[in-house]
């Protein structure tokens, strides 16, 4: 019980310091935030159950006003402008990718990365896509198209995602939660 | 940790937080079905009068809290230029500025605890299913307390790693910053756990 | 210092009780085999770095669950039971950045007291005496973070001491503090009514205890008085004066 609770909470946490910690470069060079990666590792580490509650909880704690999105944005504010969709549709991506972290169990790396584009890509534009064309009033392939730029980064995200799990899989066996 | 409440007591402080949520969810779907642009001015103007009502400190908060929201005006006038129809986008933006700003309203003004006791409040239904409310609380406070932690610690890490000539930290940083927030979380864990622990009410133990 | 006038314990030391009591992680044993009845007012727990000696107090705390045997405290399952006993048994961890959980001084030592079934007010009432008695009523407000390490240290000290258990376990208490600390702590210690079971590598830290296990890989390698002490500090000074860790490779 304790247990849950600590791992749900300091992985809220996560999300939030992954999102304000300034100028994490991909290997390239480009400055990325890394706030989705930390809605993958929910996933992928707590599994779906506890990764989505983790991942509620900060969704949470933003709309009660602490400045957790990256680039200190918080309150309900975010809960009216084009991101909307993307803030509601952390925790699903969350549930998702640890769903098939926890069913398939094949090499974790592999899998946590396959997970992680399931869940932190394909559904989760889904819900940013949907909420940008509404608060914008565009079309679906149109709000698309203005989303497009950020998919490369965050395929790169999905590969990371993989490498950090087996990690931490490595190191912490234990703290595994998805796989336990 | 630092919340977006306004320091400064208003007017609006004192109003309960549940009538401000109310009121909040009903202009915003008042915004998203009006059509016309005269009703729109006119909530925007009411919206404006409110803020400067409150002072002229809030008002410039307010319109910094607006500030990340440029790139989304940016690609609605450009769109809108190039279909030839600005009318439209000014509509959409104006729109959006003010659903966003009538939501930072009340959170600027409405303690982090009272929209917490909201929260617990309206989550109240969901014992029944598991969910205790003072188990909610604790993870909250959980959160906010170990959220400047964990910063703490990631930039000791982003330094020693600029110690070893590292430059800038790249993607590697996040799984040593995973690494802490398990082990943290282990540690917490048994400081609850040192301290009598987590007992739902109904004094069933669940794992 | 007021410490002297610290109010007797609500209740007489319980019973620790181990009966082939063991614990290991995937297979390798940490602790082995273990029955001891733990009742003198002040017990020494002593051995080298990886012996067992903290896993022993997690498991007495009731942090962890043995892989085999049984702990009773007072009849009852620590692991099981933590709430049962949150009166009885204290643990102050070597760290206190392990054991701190909330951002000031006054809601650390009243989360205990709430744990322990008192209201709100009351609890905040029973942390400010805790802090007038030490001394420390200005803490009340402070951000933990604002403390050094040693009173951080203090502040885990008083948050047990406000819940007034029978039995206090302490791990290292006075690791990485400084000399005047060090010297306010232990008389602040020694001055408790309460039953203490210390870990310690340094032997004069339990001068006057009545009774001493000295742990060597996760069993009992001696245990008795003053003697065990002795035979342990004269081992300390003789591996200390060879140069290479011989008895590592043993």
């Amino acid at each position: 019980m304790e247990k849950n609770v600590t791992y749900i909470a300091l992985f809220a946490a996560l999300i939030a310091v992954l999102g304000l910690v300034p100028q994490i470069t991909l290997a390239t060079g480009v400055p990325i935030t890394a706030q989705s990666l930390g809605v993958m590792l929910c996933g992928t580490v707590l599994g779906a159950r506890r990764g989505a509650l983790a991942v509620l909880l900060f969704v949470a704690l933003v709309a009660l006003g602490l400045p957790l999105l990256s680039g200190g944005r918080g309150g309900l504010g975010v809960f009216a402008s084009p991101t909307v969709g993307f803030v509601l549709g952390f925790p699903v991506a969350a549930f998702v990718t640890g769903w098939i972290v926890e069913k398939w169990r094949g090499q974790i790396g592999l899998v946590a990365s396959v997970a992680a584009f399931v869940g932190g890509v394909l559904v989760l534009y889904a819900f940013g896509i949907t909420g940008m064309a509404i608060v914008l009033g565009k079309s679906w392939p149109a709000a698309s198209v203005l989303v497009a730029a950020y998919i490369p980064g965050d395929l790169i995200k999905t590969v990371l995602a993989g490498l950090i799990t087996q990690g931490l899989a490595r190191l912490r066996p234990h703290a595994v939660l998805s796989r336990a | 940790m630092l919340t977006l409440t306004s320091l400064r007591e208003t007017p609006l402080h004192r109003l309960p937080a549940g009538w401000k949520l109310a009121a909040l969810a009903a202009a915003s779907l008042w915004l998203f079905t009006l059509q016309s642009g005269a009703a729109l001015g006119v909530t925007i103007c009411a919206t404006g009068a409110v803020y400067l009502w409150l002072g002229r400190d809030i008002a410039a908060r307010g319109i910094a809290l607006l500030r990340p929201l440029w790139p989304f005006l940016a690609v609605l006038g450009l769109w809108h230029l190039w279909i030839g129809d600005m009318a439209a986008g000014i509509f959409l933006a104006g729109r959006m500025l003010c659903a966003v700003a009538l939501a930072n309203l009340v959170t600027m003004t409405t303690q982090l605890e009272a929209l917490i006791a909201v929260l617990t409040r309206l989550l109240a239904p969901t014992a029944r299913i598991g969910l205790q409310p003072q188990v909610l609380a604790l993870s909250v406070a959980l959160v906010i307390r170990f959220t400047p932690v964990l910063m703490d610690k990631t930039a000791q890490l982003m330094q020693a790693w600029r110690a070893r000539g590292g430059g800038r930290a790249n993607w590697r940083i996040v799984l040593p910053v995973a690494l802490i927030a398990l082990d943290d979380a282990d540690h917490v864990a048994d400081a609850l756990r040192a301290r009598g622990g987590i007992v739902p009410q109904n004094g069933l133990r669940p794992e | 210092m007021p410490a002297t006038s610290s109010a007797p314990a609500t209740d007489v030391a319980p019973e620790i009780c181990l009966t082939a009591a063991g614990y290991g992680v995937a297979g390798k044993p940490i602790l082995t085999d273990l029955t001891l009845r733990l009742t003198e007012a002040r017990i020494g727990i002593v051995g080298y770095n990886g012996a067992g000696k903290t896993t022993l107090l997690r498991l007495i705390a009731g942090l962890i669950a043995p892989t085999g045997g049984t702990v009773r405290v007072s009849d009852l399952d620590p692991f099981r039971d933590r709430k049962g006993l949150v009166h009885r048994l204290g643990i102050l961890f070597q760290n206190p950045d392990h054991q701190i959980i909330f951002p000031t001084v006054l809601e650390e030592i009243s989360f205990g007291l709430r744990q322990q079934g008192q209201d709100s007010p009351s609890a905040r009432k029973a942390a400010e005496a805790i802090l007038a008695r030490f001394g420390r009523s200005d803490w009340g407000p402070a951000p933990v973070t604002a403390l050094s390490q040693g009173q951080r240290h203090f502040l885990c000290l008083m948050s047990v001491l406000a819940m007034n258990p029978a039995t206090i376990l302490l791990d290292e208490p006075f690791a990485g503090l400084d000399l005047p600390t060090i010297a306010r702590l232990r008389r602040h210690l020694a001055a408790l009514p309460q039953q203490l079971i210390t870990i310690t590598h340094d032997p004069a830290t339990l001068a006057g205890y009545d009774r001493i296990l000295w742990l060597m890989q996760g069993r009992v390698h001696a245990d008795g008085g003053a003697e065990v002490l002795e035979q342990y500090s004269a081992e300390m000074t003789r591996l200390g004066e060879q140069d290479a860790d011989t008895h590592l490779s043993a």
